[in-house]
């Protein structure tokens, strides 16, 4: 699992790419820390390379949303494949997380 | 193929990826991810909740039923009895305020599987994942 960080205006622009499971769930959340700390939170995350999430990958990205909505912030996903977009639309993460 | 695994303290990728290994595991993208899927999350949850302290054993084993119509796979271990298939289902319409952290593991495995059974049987929890991957 690698993401990235990069900051285009006002917008925070994060990039996933491969397998977010048990074996690197927790590096996940370290990687993501910065985004719980800032001020007014708008983020993108690119999931393009994104090609699995497990139940632990789908926590850290519910305690994301709930420390933006918190903040007043924006998140939206995007660029999911089908097979993550089914987990978050199963798990009915696709109501409360915006994904394009 | 069956294997036992011990100790199973940060062995949830490999026996994972043991599972995966088998010869008849489906080449589409879309089963494999619910196999995975389902896969991690059954063993995640015998890895943190069965034992005490994270000590004891797991044997996991796949084969194929129906005339290689239907794969099915099987976790067997010796913690505590406890049957996954009764944890509470997620309420799936919370606000993201209300929403609850967690609890999505086996309720995922649940629904990528096309069956998933539960029996304690002899001192062992024995959950029995099946779907159909013709």
């Amino acid at each position: 699992m690698n993401v990235t960080i990069a900051n285009e205006g006002p917008k925070t622009v994060v990039t996933l790419s491969g397998r977010l499971d048990t074996t690197n769930a927790d590096q996940f959340q370290n990687d993501i820390a910065p985004l719980f700390e800032c001020e007014n939170p708008d983020f993108e995350i690119d999931c393009t390379d994104m090609q699995y999430t497990s139940s632990q990958g789908l926590r850290m990205f519910l305690m994301l949303q709930k420390s933006v909505t918190a903040r007043g912030g924006k998140m939206v996903m995007k660029n999911m494949n089908p097979q993550v977009r089914e987990v978050f639309d199963i798990t009915g993460f696709s109501n409360i997380i915006t994904i394009v | 193929m069956k294997k036992r695994f011990e100790p199973i303290v940060d062995k949830c990728g490999e026996i994972v990826d043991y599972l995966m290994s088998a010869p008849y595991i489906p080449d589409d993208v879309s089963l494999q991810f619910k196999i995975r899927l389902s896969v991690e999350e059954a063993v995640e949850n015998v890895v943190r909740y069965a034992y005490d302290g994270g000590i004891g054993w797991l044997e996991v084993g796949s084969e194929l039923e129906d005339d290689g119509v239907v794969l099915s796979i099987e976790l067997r271990d010796a913690g505590v009895a406890f049957n996954p298939l009764e944890l509470p289902e997620p309420d799936l319409d919370a606000t993201v305020e209300d929403r609850k952290i967690g609890g999505l593991g086996i309720f995922l495995c649940k629904k990528m599987m096309d069956s998933v059974a539960y029996r304690y049987e002899n001192g062992c929890n024995i959950l029995t994942m099946r779907k159909n991957i013709a």
